[in-house]
């Protein structure tokens, strides 16, 4: 339970029960899913045709992510198993949702299980592959300042200049308060977050988490990515592309720097992406997660001080007030005067 | 209002099994054991604490747990410990029901509850500290954007209004819920249970296989495993109208009513012959004496005790609108037989009554609804009702509970029939 899975458990195991049948025939199937960020799956049987069936997903920031190439990448990423899964073309799509995916039952019945298994959490990570799609392309970008600057001097005051301008990408994930921004650099992709917290407690823890981030790299862990916090005011670097409000109190910048060694090509990439597009989700999970054991110790307190009250009870007392202790029999067994 | 598209989630946590799912869907998402598994205490001390920053001077143990099947699983290997939060239909132990939660809403709901407004169960007669209780978990914690806090017994009677018997979508009725462990008789009027009239029966689903294991043994049958039981329970029993009749037609019969159950293990297969189980298991809602000694009250009596001893204003809704939910009142025919049975014990009432009145009455209406959402009625009920656009209305939000404290979730207003 420490970490959240990055795929949806939900999908693999519906598919799943599709996929291998216990023993029952196609039955129709309507389902509703979500994921965070407002996220929510359509998994349903087409009517009359009950081996197909149709996976649509719906993104808050699609419009985003579509500016940002999120089509091509998801076309391609599922054209690996094009015999089994097709992908609707934009006139086609469910209506209310981004992307729809067919999978025929019929086809994939002929496959090996390990083919079947690898279909379904192929498309569990529907999510992630759609948000990582942003990523890829300021990463391409990065890898192309990266070749163009190799032998420049980066420090010379044309190229500085132009570096600023490079375009920043912007995904509004959950609405205009709460942004990613991406920006390329030739030696770097800066990652930034805006969050806004609605409870003022979690604000507080908030800002305890992100001081343990930031401080996490100084001591143990010094290849990870570096991380800045700041509050209220946005970063220099996406200072002219905050939209909504300005300087909002419950507002907090994350800013992570990753360096090249975090953008090696191949499992380290999607990896490095995979983490950073779910920084949020887990972030705000921990704050949650940090407040319920604060409620575990708060209650075994509250029985501890318990304990401690009912100790300080006076014992049994005589008609004046005092304690009935000293009567004892000869025995030296004490009188039980009716209360247990 | 930012969570104006998301479904609504409808979590019912009884003390067996935990419905978790969203509203619209037609069945739960997921049904596993409410149970959790957490590291015991004799492996905590391995945690050593040689760095000195804040982080590390604790370990994460409260991260380290598992629910669900997973904690049966874990349980299984050594280190951790399971426990069941929920006792008797209320939640006991609140840490680990804490817990319970955020492993469900995180890990297997995957949804951010800040987006998300929350329909949760409660068993009739739930003290409202314990829904308190809840509601401070639930916005504190988790601060879910709204909540609704319904009882069981009236999400089961919302949830028989998909059977076509049903013509007006009224509030009222009996419920008989019959999970694993407990049977509930809960008469509801207007949507508000009456509590004193509510009745328990320590028959439940439980006892049917256990029943069941009995009588394998008792007959020495090749696998007598409380699963095999179990199977056979719930592929093979029915209701029969009348015991001694049944036992003819098996004589009669008995190439097509003996069945055989066919055990598979991973190298070898048992054959198991099921016979007169089929029908006597599940007759011991109806003839007590079969299987207990101590509990000797029939079902179809027990219903009639607590309609008679509800308000005489709403015994004739109540006798109209007798709803079955639970497992264990899947069995073929039950509702035909219930109803058959209360009828009987009715009517020998009406006709007492017209003799020694010598008035006329005008009768009364007797009805059983069975449904195909029985399994999952509670669940099913919450799906339905959350899912109208005016459920949002009824729920108390962050804003409410934080202007006037956990007391308000001590009153829901109830659903308007639509």
């Amino acid at each position: 339970m420490l970490q959240i899975e990055q795929n949806n458990l939900l999908i693999q195991k519906t598919l799943n029960e599709r996929v291998f049948p216990d023993g029952e025939g196609h039955k129709s199937l309507d389902r509703i899913i979500t994921d965070f960020d407002f996220t929510t799956y359509h998994i349903s049987t087409l009517p009359d045709q009950k081996q197909l069936i149709l996976v649509s997903i719906y993104l808050k920031c699609w419009d985003d992510l579509v500016k940002y190439g999120v089509v091509e990448y998801l076309n391609g990423k599922y054209a690996k198993y094009a015999d089994v899964l097709s992908v609707l073309s934009s006139k086609d799509i469910e209506s209310s949702y981004n992307y729809s995916l067919v999978l025929d039952l019929s086809q994939l019945e002929s496959k090996d299980d390990e083919y079947k298994t690898e279909v379904i959490d192929s498309l569990s990570f529907l999510k992630r592959h759609a948000m990582a799609a942003p990523f890829e392309q300021a990463f391409a970008r990065y890898d192309e300042l990266a070749k163009t600057y190799a032998n420049a001097n980066t420090y010379s005051e044309e190229v500085q200049a132009e570096l600023q301008n490079e375009k920043v990408l912007v995904i509004k994930y959950r609405g205009s308060d709460e942004c990613i921004y991406i920006k390329p650099s030739f030696d770097r992709v800066t990652v930034i977050f805006s969050t806004m917290f609605q409870d003022e407690t979690d604000k507080i823890f908030g800002k305890v988490f992100l001081q343990e981030f930031v401080d996490a790299r100084k001591r143990s862990v010094q290849t990870a990515p570096q991380v800045l916090y700041s509050h209220k005011e946005a970063p220099l670097d996406i200072q002219n592309v905050v939209q909504g409000s300005k300087d909002d109190e419950n507002k907090g910048y994350v800013t992570f720097v990753l360096f090249p060694r975090h953008l090696v090509k191949g499992d380290r990439r999607d990896n490095c992406i995979s983490h950073i597009q779910f920084f949020r989700n887990y972030f705000h999970y921990h704050i949650k997660c940090s407040k319920a054991y604060m409620h575990s110790r708060m209650r075994f307190r509250v029985k501890e001080f318990l304990k401690i009250l009912n100790r300080a009870k006076p014992e049994n007392l005589d008609d004046e007030g005092k304690a009935i202790e000293n009567r004892k029999t000869a025995s030296g067994r004490r009188f039980d005067s009716g209360r247990a | 209002m930012a969570s104006m598209g998301t479904p609504a989630v409808v979590m019912d946590n009884g003390t067996g099994l935990t419905k978790l799912g969203f509203a619209g869907n037609d069945s739960p998402s997921f049904v596993f054991p409410t149970a959790i598994s957490t590291l015991s205490a004799s492996s905590k001390t391995r945690a050593g604490g040689r760095a000195s920053n804040l982080s590390s001077k604790r370990g994460l143990e409260d991260l380290d747990f598992f629910i669900g099947d997973e904690a049966l699983d874990a349980a299984n290997g050594p280190n951790y410990g399971l426990s069941y939060p929920i006792k008797h239909g209320q939640i006991e132990d609140w840490d680990h029901m804490e817990r319970f939660w955020e492993s469900s809403i995180f890990k297997y709901l995957r949804c951010e509850p800040e987006d998300h407004y929350f329909l949760l169960t409660e068993p009739p007669l739930n003290p409202p500290e314990n829904r308190e209780s809840t509601a401070e978990i639930m916005f504190e914690s988790f601060n879910c954007a709204g909540l609704y806090i319904a009882v069981q017994a009236v999400l089961a009677l919302a949830a028989s209004w998909t059977s076509p018997k049903v013509q007006d979508r009224s509030l009222s009725g009996t419920v008989i819920d019959s999970g694993d462990g407990v049977t509930h008789v809960i008469p509801v009027a207007e949507g508000y249970v009456i509590g004193t009239a509510i009745k328990n029966i320590p028959l439940a689903g439980r006892d049917i296989t256990l029943f069941i294991q009995s009588l394998l043994r008792d007959r020495g049958e090749a696998d007598t495993s409380l699963q095999t039981a179990e199977k056979i329970k719930q592929q093979f029993c029915y209701v029969c109208p009348d015991i001694v009749q049944e036992f003819n037609k098996f004589d009669q019969y008995p190439t097509e009513k003996f069945a055989q159950y066919i055990v598979e293990y991973t190298e070898r297969k048992a054959k198991v012959d099921v016979g007169y189980e089929r029908f006597l298991a599940p007759e011991i809602f109806f003839n007590p004496e079969i299987c207990s000694s101590d509990y000797l009250t029939p079902l179809p009596t027990v219903v009639d005790q607590v309609i008679q001893s509800s308000p005489i204003d709403v015994r004739k809704k109540l006798y109209k609108n007798i709803v079955l939910s639970g497992g264990s009142t899947m069995f073929k025919d039950f509702g035909k037989r219930l109803q058959r049975d209360l009828k009987g014990i009715v009517n020998e009432r009406v006709q007492r009554s017209e003799r020694l009145s010598g008035v006329q009455s005008s009768g009364v209406e007797v009805q059983v609804i069975s449904h195909k959402k029985q399994r999952y009625a509670v669940w099913f009920g919450g799906s339905l009702l959350a899912q109208t656009a005016e459920f949002k209305s009824y729920c108390y939000t962050k804003s409410d509970y934080d202007e006037l404290g956990p007391g308000i979730v001590r009153n829901f207003s109830l659903f308007s029939v639509p």
